[in-house]
């Protein structure tokens, strides 16, 4: 037996046992193993951690299982063991671990499609342009052929039609922004950065920050629109209390009734109880007594407790006194926590035994077998031989598996079922325990059955649950546990105002219909007026027909948002998933607001997903924390793991992993917001850039007869992309802030820009293509139209084309620059560096750069160049205007823009400066307000309230208004049920009301 | 327990401006009044440098005399093979009405000569420009080389096609006073191009250097002898040489040909009155010539392109910003109609 640690493997920082095979156990001395000989068979490499299948074959025996229990893998460490011997099965690349390698499915955002179409369709414009050039030139060589004397007619002849439009693609092919991809690249792995940084996201708990996995899908995450959830760990802490029990029909946990005398009766009982009570989450003192007192049901409590105590794959671990479980299942730490607590102590586990106190009384069980939990099986089992020698099979698993295999000779099941009805509404989640006992003959036939099963090569795992199913029969029912799992931190806030954020938010678990209804009660996500639909039916046509049912009782309502919300079970959902009902299915379910699906295996929460996905052309997100969300994790757009309690698996399978649910509030809402704002803003620019300074060339081509001529230096144009204009775009792709950080959480509504795709769209793209178009052709005629006359120099000396060249190129990183401060919305001082920095350094660059020729053998044409164009006055003059006429209109574009449609995110940011001019100003407007509150009679205060912002709702666009809408049926709410209203009630109302304030008085300040 | 202490810190994300994006920045709020105020004092900007460009250029005189046609006998008696290398001289005599007043530079225009093709542009060796290696003809393809072999100095054919046409200015104070108008044929280049780009070998005889090489095809002497008045502007630092070999990027372009020496009856420029160019005619090509003498402002002689540039801009932005504002107070009126609701 030894100890390892996985942590390499998947995250789980618990100790594991593996044991050796009886057959080899004992030998482990120079000689017997020398002398050991026999073959192993077993299963080809694969990458399943948890799945091992083999048989050994030791010469002289017969062949021995080999299971998953019996393997060390690669990455595995060994702790608390000083050596082991061993056989190697599969090595390097074979081996599990590097098998394990192989990269999670390559995502791409949305956007980045987009811009793949985009650049596409820019390579179609340059092939046009091309095209152009060649039909051109071929026109233009035919009229001028004769009168190009200069060029020698010798080799006048012109190149045939391909040539010469392989000539164009060269001088038009910077059109395609490469260097786009490159600054994309660094942009997006910054922003991770930024998320990992975030100190907002830093879950003390378990000291974990955020961290982005994958860098490429940052933009992603503001445009998400359906959020699929997992419940446990996820909307829940994860932390498992064992909070109540029923045994024997006795309902046992809740603490209120006990009074304090039972409880001092109880200390002296049993002081472990008491030492550990402000944690111990069961605190019903009434069990204890009902078992010391001789209660008629003693027995069962007994038998609970013991079961609790013996049937788990817990591990102890010695740490002074006390005794710390290690468990890979925190329910099973949790009720073995609590039984401990109730007096019956596991204290010891050997291989084949496991020893307990049991109020101080020392018990060994001999294990036999365990057969173990799985999401199919839904229980786990342990068969046992008690003290006295009795065969055992303890079993605890979910209600429907238990009372399936209850005997008739049962007891208590009536009550026990209402029970977990009780603690199911309570949002508990529950276990049945039961036991059986076995005889020996029984046993030994079914342990024939096991050992066939346990060395089957080929679906081991199934012919072994099937052996399972045959002794788990025959059940006698003693009680149900129930273990409360509570809610994250703030998870009701961020659903709140995630769905604010015009986020769908659909549960998907495993768990009970009824657990998850409670938690998504408790998580605001579904409110108690709000209608539920519930589909539960057990065939294919009876799924069919509640699905049409609904939908014809919605009518036209569907399609649109409604305030309802949908339940299904993992039952149904298999029939609803089915092709013909898939489409209605889903038509019902897009209609509703909340959607929980609860008892889904990790399969169907990836069917969901994907389905959603195919559906509604919307983007996706996935949460989850365990190995059972890795499928829909991988499957929606973004992937979130919540590195958790239940193992790695889900963080080392998402995109970005946080510690907590509340995380995805700011994850989505800030960094979502911003990184999208960035992305688009930097690719948009991007784009400009390039088309603004090539499509010059097209311009010029125009003048120089379409020969080909590039009107730049080549090494200008080269670093025109690496150099002079390439820190605007970082600036935009790392600065930017559409608005602040606070602002973006308190009005989750700001969301809907980037998730519908507002700034970055086809149209979007067009719109700024043409907008470089135009730049470009000013760039181009007017300084053309300026040096036309040629005299242009103080001294009358004449020019050459790299003089116009210069002059334009710099207009162009000038008015590039520029354009990008523009984009800006907020400037910081790398901003400030970007925009002017670069302009400073290309007039450096090209100052020193013109006087390389001869020193260094580079562009002879470039020598001079800067000495006659920096002192040149009409360049100066230019230097202002043009670039003043090209980036004005663009500012008037963005005031018009502004001004008849004024989106809430301007509205923000008017807000925001407003407040940044002074708090002055605010806090006269927060007297105004709180003396207008007073003149208001206190009971109209909610109508008031929506009186006023209906006021606003005439300047703010329609989505913004519903949403506030819904902020108000909130706040009205408890108005309308207390007479006076509360504090903090009362504060965020006239925050609120301030703001609408704030609002106009801003428009009225500005004159609008 | 100190060094949990530091593990639990290093785990926490730093907490600096940078790493939290809380670095202090401006946000810029396009709000109306801003913008106006902007377009207000753009506008009123460019106004004001546009009415003083327009005046200012006003003050620039220039005079331009297209001479194909008139010496398109010397053309048609070139287009004869056997008289290409026969001089042929013709007069343009033409009438000055208003002095020009300062320094008066006189320019050659080509109209439809193509000095910005792809081909015509590469065609040069400028490492044999700098007198280091003048048998250097590399990218000078299709006149590298003559028929003989020995390489074209200076070779490629914009020194091919070099204008070779002499223009001299005279004034005429009456019938029978013809004066030669003085004129400098120094200062016509950029100063880095006469000092750095172009050199001769170093040879204290031209022609020594200049031996074993070709003049260029159409040249009618080599490039030594280009100057007869001043022998240190021979060879490849001879002026106009230089200025054609900064090759225009129109097809219609000047050439700075000769700026006016300001002695005797010039010293305030050129008076007004009678003048006539006498052009020897060299080559023809089917576009067309002329010569023109002007006069430069502050701002050298652009014209009125500039100033009406930045008036129009200047104009619209106050259009655009005065209709805002018409809008705006339409717009606000509604506003306040809604608040009375």
């Amino acid at each position: 037996m030894c100890y390892i640690a996985t942590a390499n493997l998947d995250g789980e920082t618990n100790l594991k046992i593996r044991q050796s095979l009886a057959e080899t156990a004992e030998i482990y001395a120079e000689k017997p193993l020398l002398s050991l000989s026999g073959r192993i068979e077993c299963e080809g490499p694969n990458h399943h951690f948890d799945n091992f299948i083999g048989t050994l074959y030791l010469n002289g025996h017969s062949p021995v299982p080999l299971g998953p229990h019996q393997v060390l893998l690669r990455g595995t460490e060994l702790r608390n063991t000083q050596w082991i011997v061993g056989i190697v099965v599969y090595t390097g690349s074979e081996s599990k671990f590097m098998q394990n390698l192989v990269k999670s499915p390559l995502k791409r955002s949305s956007v980045e499609k987009v811009t793949n179409m985009q650049i596409f369709a820019l390579f179609i414009l340059l092939l046009v342009m091309s095209f152009l050039s060649c039909v051109g030139a071929l026109f233009w060589n035919q009229r001028n052929r004769a009168d190009i004397w200069y060029l020698g007619n010798k080799d006048v002849s012109p190149h045939n039609f391909g040539f010469e439009l392989l000539v164009f693609i060269i001088l038009y092919h910077n059109l395609i922004p490469i260097s786009l991809l490159v600054t994309l690249e660094i942009v997006k792995y910054i922003q991770a950065l930024f998320i990992n940084w975030d100190e907002d996201m830093h879950y003390e708990g378990n000291n974990t920050s955020a961290m982005a996995r994958s860098s490429n899908l940052n933009e992603e995450l503001g445009q998400v629109r359906y959020l699929f959830s997992d419940k446990t760990g996820t909307l829940t802490c994860n932390v498992m209390t064992f909070k109540k029990c029923t045994i024997a029909g006795i309902i046992y946990g809740n603490y209120s009734e006990a009074s304090d005398a039972d409880r001092e009766n109880i200390s002296h009982l049993s002081p472990s109880f008491m030492d550990q009570c402000d944690q111990c989450e069961f605190d019903d003192p009434t069990l204890l007594k009902n078992f010391k007192n001789g209660h008629p049901t003693e027995k069962y409590i007994k038998e609970f407790l013991t079961l609790l105590c013996v049937c788990h794959t817990v591990f102890p671990e010695k740490s002074g006194n006390d005794i710390i479980y290690q468990a890979s299942s925190p329910d099973e730490a949790a009720l073995v926590k609590g039984a401990k607590k109730l007096g019956f102590v596991f204290t010891r586990r050997t291989p084949c035994s496991v020893t307990i106190e049991a109020m101080g009384e020392e018990q060994t069980f001999e294990i036999l077998h365990v057969l173990e939990f799985s999401s199919n099986r839904k229980r786990m089992s342990i068969i046992a031989r008690t003290p006295t020698g009795q065969l055992r099979l303890y079993c605890k698993g979910a209600d429907s598996v238990i009372c399936e295999r209850l005997s008739e000779d049962s007891l208590f099941v009536q009550e026990t079922l209402t029970h977990l009805g009780h603690f199911a509404a309570e949002g508990l989640r529950t276990l049945c325990i039961a036991y059986t006992d076995l005889n020996e003959k029984e046993y030994q036939e079914w342990l024939k059955e096991y050992k066939k099963a346990s060395t089957v090569l080929q679906d081991r795992i199934k012919t072994l649950e099937e052996c399972y199913e045959g002794i788990e029969k025959e059940f006698l029912l003693l009680g149900a546990t129930a273990i409360e799992d509570r809610l994250q931190a703030r998870v009701p806030e961020t659903i709140t105002s995630l769905l604010k954020a015009n986020i769908r938010i659909w549960v998907l678990t495993g768990d009970k219909q009824e657990t998850a209804i409670n938690i998504a009660h408790s998580c605001k996500l579904i409110s108690g007026q709000m209608p539920r639909i519930q589909l539960n039916a057990n065939s294919f046509e009876a799924t069919q027909q509640a699905i049409n049912q609904n939908c014809e009782d919605l009518g036209t309502l569907l399609g649109k948002e409604n305030d309802l919300a949908l339940i299904v079970d993992g039952n149904t959902l298999k029939y609803a998933l089915a092709f013909e009902t898939k489409r209605n299915f889903l038509n019902l379910a897009l209609s509703c607001r909340a959607v929980l699906c609860c008892r889904l295996s990790p399969i169907q929460k990836a069917e969901i997903v994907d389905s959603v996905k195919e559906r509604v052309k919307a983007i996706t997100l996935a949460v989850g924390d365990g190995a059972n969300d890795v499928g829909m994790i991988q499957t929606a757009h973004v992937g979130v793991g919540i590195s958790g309690n239940e193992g790695m698996q889900a963080t080392n399978n998402s995109d970005y992993a946080i510690a907590q649910f509340s995380d995805l509030e700011k994850l989505l809402l800030v960094h979502g917001t911003w990184d999208y704002f960035r992305v688009t803003k930097c690719i948009l620019y991007c784009f400009y850039k390039n088309v603004v300074l090539y499509v010059i060339e097209l311009w010029f081509t125009f003048v120089n007869g379409f020969s080909g001529q590039i009107l730049f230096d080549h090494w200008c144009i080269s670093l025109y992309n690496v150099i002079f204009t390439s820190l605007p775009p970082f600036a935009l792709g790392i600065f930017e802030k559409c608005c602040s950080k606070e602002s973006l959480l308190k009005y989750p509504q700001l969301y809907t820009v980037s998730q519908g795709a507002e700034i970055f769209n086809t149209k979007v793209f067009w719109i700024q293509c043409m907008s470089s178009l135009l730049h470009s052709f000013i760039l181009f005629w007017f300084p053309t139209k300026l040096l036309w006359r040629d005299m242009v120099l103080p001294g009358g000396y004449t020019t050459d084309y790299l003089f116009l060249g210069n002059i334009i190129y710099t207009y162009v990183v000038v008015t590039v620059c520029l354009q990008a401060g523009l984009e800006t919305l907020s400037w910081n001082k790398y901003t400030h560096l970007a925009v002017w920095g670069s302009i400073i350094i290309w007039l450096v660059c090209f100052a020193i750069y013109s006087h390389f020729w001869p020193t260094i053998p580079v562009s002879p044409d470039m020598h001079g160049q800067a000495n006659v164009i920096l002192v040149c006055p009409l360049f100066w003059l230019g230097f202002f205007l043009i670039p003043t006429i090209c980036l004005i209109q663009n500012l008037m574009w963005k005031l018009v823009v502004n001004t008849y449609k004024g989106s809430f995110l301007e509205q923000i940011r008017m807000l925001e400066s407003s407040k940044v001019k002074g708090i002055h100003s605010v806090s006269k407007i927060f007297e105004r307000v709180k003396s207008a509150n007073q003149l208001l009679p206190q009971t109209k205060l909610s109508c008031e309230v929506v009186f006023q912002n209906d006021s606003v709702d005439q300047s703010i666009p329609h989505f913004v208004a519903s949403s506030w809408q819904n902020l108000d049926c909130n706040f009205s709410v408890p108005h309308s049920k207390m007479p006076y209203c509360p504090v903090g009630k009362a504060e965020t109302l006239t925050s609120d009301r301030l703001e609408t304030a704030t609002w106009r008085d801003t428009f009225s300040a500005t004159g609008l | 327990m100190e060094m949990k202490l530091k593990d639990n810190l290093s785990r926490l994300p730093d907490n600096t401006a940078m790493k939290q994006q809380q670095l202090p920045a401006c946000h810029f709020h396009f709000s109306a009044t801003r913008i106006l105020t902007a377009f207000f004092a753009i506008g009123a900007l460019c106004l004001v440098m546009g009415i003083i460009l327009i005046l200012s250029s006003k003050s620039a005189k220039t005079i331009e005399i297209n001479y194909t046609k008139i010496c398109a006998n010397c053309a048609k008696l070139q287009e004869n093979a056997f008289n290409f290398d026969k001089e042929c001289t013709c007069s343009i005599p033409f009438y000055l009405p208003e002095k020009m007043q300062g320094n008066v530079y006189m320019y050659y225009k080509l109209y439809g000569f193509y000095q910005n093709l792809h081909r015509y542009i590469r065609s040069r060796s400028d490492s044999q420009l700098l007198g280091i290696d003048i048998k250097n003809v590399e990218d000078c393809a299709p006149f590298e080389k003559s028929h003989n072999g020995t390489p074209i100095v200076p070779c490629g054919a914009i020194a091919n096609s070099m204008f070779n046409d002499t223009i001299i200015l005279s004034y005429n104070l009456n019938s029978a006073i013809h004066i030669k108008v003085p004129m400098l044929r120094s200062e016509i280049t950029w100063w880095t191009d006469k000092y750095v780009k172009f050199q001769n070998p170093s040879s204290r005889n031209l022609s020594n250097a200049f031996a074993g090489s070709t003049k260029p095809l159409y040249w009618s002497k080599p490039a030594y002898e280009l100057d007869e008045e001043d022998p240190g502007n021979n060879g490849f630092i001879n002026d106009d040489f230089i200025v054609w070999m900064r090759t225009a990027a129109f097809p219609t372009f000047k050439k700075f040909y000769r700026r006016l020496n300001r002695i005797q009856h010039f010293t305030e420029g050129l008076p007004a009155g009678n003048y006539s160019f006498n052009i020897t005619y060299i080559t023809s090509f089917q576009g067309e010539k002329a010569v023109v003498l002007s006069t430069l402002t502050w701002d050298g002689g652009s014209g009125l392109f500039l100033g009406f540039a930045y008036t129009v801009t200047g104009a619209m932005t106050w259009l655009v910003l005065f209709s805002m504002i018409a809008a705006h107070l339409m717009l606000k009126k509604r506003k306040t109609f809604f608040l009375q609701q």
